[in-house]
């Protein structure tokens, strides 16, 4: 019993890390060739970002004379903190291949906990391009967090629980029942965010290298080598994990509610399908909104935390 | 003096520490007249202090009492002391504090010898306000809190600003002072004139309510006042600037500390609980003073009153957790209430610990550079490394970044608030308060993270911007010795949380006098626990955080060395002032908040004559505190108003006089006639 129970983790554990490392960079691929179309262009091929990384992973680094070894050690702890909270989050079953380890607070606590580490390191450098980017990554995540914080609380007072695989599998039992207006204003509140902490249009623009518009890219101005192949890749896998959080909490239907070989296969096969649906709309948000003025982003993300406070009023305040 | 262990363990152990610790601050404050002794007053203050921990520490782990009292005072009141659980919780953060503030100063001279005799009584003095367990005793000990830190504060020979400082703190503590007393007084008054807190809580249930809420309302003034919450703060961003390093700590660590402890001693311990409204409105001082109290230190770019201005903010978050906990408990839900007033003392031992740390890190920043100006720093990492990785430490732990310590307590305060907004026994006004609470706490946590990135950032990190900072050399042995333990110390409770919070969580039990009940709430647990209610196994992310970040960077040495080149500026070569300064890295929230900031600029900029080429640009920014100058100068104004009204009054003329006294006969008599 016990021995199974640690089986099944470890089974779930190998199974997510496997099919979300592949997957990142699979995903950004896709939205690249989208975003491509609707500009007319062929676009790269869906294998480009694993040939960026390898030939990332394989090029002589270059440092900053300036920069030390936060810059130095600063990409391994991002890295490590999205791939901590992707653990933590349900994908193919209705529970976290590490669960009972943390809910959903957790999860928010490690993405903050790699912003910290990559918004430090961006100023480790000394030069203009990665303050400008830090300075407004942070002052970003700070507009969304409250949106973030709340479109899941919702779920969680809900659910009576903010753990993640708790949350789902309520939502699986609701069935439709749970697409209420409280269920839907958390989930456009937290669209919202995926957007903005995602680093794609109307908030910031995943493919610019002019430098003033920068806010992700600039973070990673004076990364090279490993440091760049690693930071690239948590940002992919970034986008997935959230993406996941996003169908897990408010679109859970198709995981799997038992751990069985048949619909484990078919929770993963539904949820890659969510990810790639959360991708294209993406990738036509890319190719079809322009950017906001930075000065303008509290009026988005503000709406996103009102959405998300005026479900949770509707949830506590109406019988 | 008599002696009443409660337990045979604690019978010889703890009042044996007890009196070990204050006989060392005392022996400390006089060996600091010394000459010859006053080298190793900061050693017996640590020792001191390291005791107080010790007592603490068993305070919590035995779950006994340790009381005392003796010596009449004009025949009548006695000191009394009982250190209980409650106690024992903040003795815990005071002897963290304490013992790293003054083991960093060992070897450094004071300003005065007055001052370095003055500091281990302000010590001893903390010690007692947490033990006292009458009204006189804890006055006492609470009034020799206030002035010898205020003194500290001030020192032997202060500058004019320091002098203004010194004065608004004064001042606010004194109307904290006071309205503690008054509210005792009434307390007094209204049980036959005992002052012991044992009787008070025997009799409280009976009390007129309208006795009650004024005690309540007195005593939250005064000790939301000493915590420095909003709107009662405007003495803490003047007085820890310009406070030695240490005493900083020790006031923003623990002294403001005291605070929260006298509310949880009375208004729950004592006084059992307070209507729901004295709830809601600490609920909601506490999510005004953690989001302001953040945004104003995210617009600081002295270091020592960004420190000062985040003590608010935590502070705030304390609160939240406190006001949810009263909520509760005057609605039943009892075991919620409880993990609610665990998180808010958690919080208090967390935040003990952190900001000791930083500011001994920015302590080590002006004895290396001579400046507090963030402005003016950069690149200290390359001089204090062991500086720059505790702080950093420090920082993370404030930010609520997991597996840190910080963490753990805002993930209670959290769950407290989710449990509040799912509550039915809630009316739903309650709840959505818990809602907006939940919103303003997340908005605070990120806006930490940015402010932390700010502050270690553009100190420790890139270029020097001033020859000093470009001079500096590494924190002696003992600083850093101090602050290495307390690094080490947020992250072991960070990792350890599930104990702690469970021990806390009896804690809080206790002190709202109720039992456990068998339900399932969300727990912090060292191990992964699946099943009932939502858990964060500390020690378990912690390990999978380090194991996967220690893998990752094994993985990435790469077999050749880097090249080093220089860092991009479109082509020329680096300068400082090219880099991000604390004013332009808080830009994006100053413009994102204005409407809360009311910033304003001033960019003056001269030529030389006949020529477009400027010869002087001068830059001047400027927030607008909004409490202050929007609600207190206006009511500050308003009572200047009224005395010069009353000195019309005060004619100086004797005619006058007797002619006030003739009315006021007069009007007693007609009174007197018809009532």
């Amino acid at each position: 019993m016990e021995l199974n129970a640690v089986a099944t983790t470890i089974f779930l554990v190998v199974l997510q890390i496997a099919t979300f490392l592949a997957f990142a960079p699979f995903l950004t691929a896709t939205i690249r060739r989208t975003k491509a179309r609707l500009q007319s262009r062929r676009g790269p091929g869906l294998l480009q970002p694993y040939r960026d990384l390898a030939k990332w992973w394989a090029k002589l680094p270059l440092e900053s004379n300036a920069s030390g070894p936060v810059s130095r050690y600063a990409p391994a702890f991002v890295l490590a903190a999205v791939l901590a909270a992707a653990l933590l989050v349900p994908f193919a079953a209705n529970r976290a291949p590490l669960a009972g380890w943390g809910d959903l607070l957790v999860v928010v606590g490690l993405f903050a906990a790699a912003r910290f580490a990559l918004a430090l390191a961006a100023l480790d450098a000394g030069g203009a391009f990665g303050g400008m980017g830090s300075s407004r990554d942070v002052a970003i995540s700070a507009l969304a967090e409250p949106g973030l914080v709340l479109a899941l609380a919702g779920a969680a007072v809900a659910a009576n629980s903010s753990d993640l695989g708790a949350i789902s599998a309520f939502g699986v039992w609701r069935g439709v029942g749970l697409l209420g207006p409280a269920h839907l204003l958390a989930a456009a509140a937290f669209a919202i965010v995926l957007v903005a902490e995602t680093g794609h249009h109307p908030v910031d623009n995943p493919d610019t290298h002019l430098e003033l518009t920068m806010i992700h890219e600039g973070m990673l101005i004076e990364a090279s080598g490993r440091s760049l192949a690693m930071l690239v890749f948590a940002s992919e896998l970034k986008l997935v994990v959230l993406a996941a959080v996003f169908s897990a909490v408010f679109f859970p239907f198709g995981s799997a509610t038992e751990i069985a070989a048949g619909p484990i296969a078919f929770g993963l096969l539904v949820g890659f399908g969510k990810l790639l649906v959360v991708g294209q709309v993406l990738a036509l948000l890319d190719g079809s909104v322009a950017k906001l003025r930075l000065l303008r982003l509290p009026d988005l993300l503000g709406l996103a935390s009102l959405l998300a406070l005026t479900g949770l009023a509707v949830r506590v305040l109406l019988p | 003096m008599t002696v009443t262990p409660e337990t045979a363990f604690g019978a010889g152990l703890l009042p044996g520490l007890w009196v070990a610790a204050v006989l060392l601050l005392a022996v400390a404050s006089v060996a600091a007249c010394i000459p010859r002794l006053s080298a190793i007053s900061p050693q017996l203050s640590t020792a001191g202090s390291g005791l107080a921990l010790l007592l603490g520490v068993a305070l919590l782990m035995t779950g006994t009492t340790l009381s005392a009292s003796g010596g009449h005072v004009l025949g009548f009141v006695s000191f009394a002391i009982r250190y209980d659980g409650l106690s024992g919780a903040f003795l815990l953060a005071f002897g963290a504090s304490a013992a790293a503030a003054s083991l960093s100063v060992v070897g450094a001279r004071p300003r005065s010898a007055a001052e370095g005799a003055a500091y281990p009584l302000f010590l001893a003095s903390i010690l007692l306000v947490l033990g006292a367990s009458n009204a006189f005793s804890f006055l006492l000990a609470w009034e020799s809190m206030a002035l010898l830190s205020a003194f500290l504060v001030v020192g032997l020979r202060p500058t004019r600003a320091v002098v203004s400082a010194g004065n608004v703190y004064l001042a606010l503590t004194h109307v904290a002072t006071a309205a503690i007393l008054v509210g005792f007084a009434v307390l007094a008054g209204s049980t036959g004139g005992a002052l012991d807190f044992a009787t008070w809580h025997a009799v409280a249930p009976g009390l007129a309510p309208a006795t009650r809420n004024i005690v309540l309302v007195l005593v939250f003034v005064g000790f939301a006042t000493k915590a420095g919450a909003m709107p009662f703060h405007i003495w803490l961003p003047r007085a820890h600037p310009v406070a030695p390093s240490h005493v900083s700590a020790v006031m923003s660590g623990v002294m403001i500390k005291t605070g929260i402890y006298g509310l949880i001693r009375i208004v729950i311990d004592v006084v059992g609980g307070a209507p729901d409204w004295l709830g809601l409105l600490i609920l909601g001082v506490g999510a005004v003073s953690a989001v302001l109290g953040v945004l104003y230190a995210m617009m600081q770019h002295d270091l020592k009153r960004l420190l000062a201005f985040h003590s608010i903010e935590n502070i705030g978050i304390i609160l939240i957790g406190l006001g949810s906990s009263l909520l509760l408990a005057a609605h039943g839900a009892t075991e919620l209430a409880a993990l609610a007033l665990a998180a808010a003392i958690f919080h208090s031992i967390n935040h003990a610990i952190f900001k000791t740390l930083l500011f001994l890190g920015a302590g080590a920043v002006v004895h290396a550079t001579g400046l507090r100006d963030l402005n003016r720093l950069g690149g200290l990492g390359r001089k204090m490394p062991a500086t720059m990785l505790t702080f950093a430490v420090g920082a993370a732990a404030i930010s609520g970044l997991p597996p840190l310590n910080g963490f753990a307590s805002e993930w209670l305060t959290f769950q407290g608030l989710f449990g509040m907004a799912g509550s039915g026994a809630l009316e739903p006004v309650a709840r959505f308060v818990a809602v907006a609470a939940i919103g303003a706490l997340a908005l605070t946590a990120a806006l930490a993270v940015a402010c932390f990135v700010k502050a270690t950032g553009v100190a420790f990190l890139g270029l020097p911007r001033s020859a000093a900072a470009a001079a500096a050399h590494e924190a002696a042995r003992p600083a850093l010795a101090a602050m290495g333990l307390l690094a080490a110390a947020c992250i072991a409770v960070g990792v350890a949380a599930g104990p702690v919070a469970s021990t806390l969580t009896g804690v809080a039990r206790s002190a709202l006098h109720t039992a456990a009940i068998r339900e399932t709430l969300p727990s912090v647990t060292a191990t992964p626990r699946s099943g009932d209610g939502a858990t964060y196994a500390a020690f378990a992310v912690g390990l999978l955080l380090a194991l996967i970040a220690a893998g990752l960077a094994f993985a990435m040495r790469s077999r050749t060395p880097a090249r080093r080149v220089d860092t991009w500026t479109c082509g020329i070569a680096p300068q400082p002032a090219f880099q991000y300064s604390a004013t332009s890295y808080s830009k994006p929230i100053r413009l994102f908040f204005r409407r809360i900031l009311m910033p304003e600029r001033e960019i003056r900029v001269e030529y030389h004559p006949g020529t477009s080429f400027p010869s002087s640009i001068r830059y001047r920014s400027h927030v607008t505190m909004l409490l202050e100058e929007r609600v207190l100068r206006p009511a500050h104004g308003l009572s200047l108003r009224g005395a010069d009204f009353a000195r019309k009054l005060q004619g100086g003329a004797i005619q006058i006089y007797i002619a006030y006294s003739v009315i006021a006969v007069l009007l007693l008599l007609l009174w007197a006639r018809w009532s």
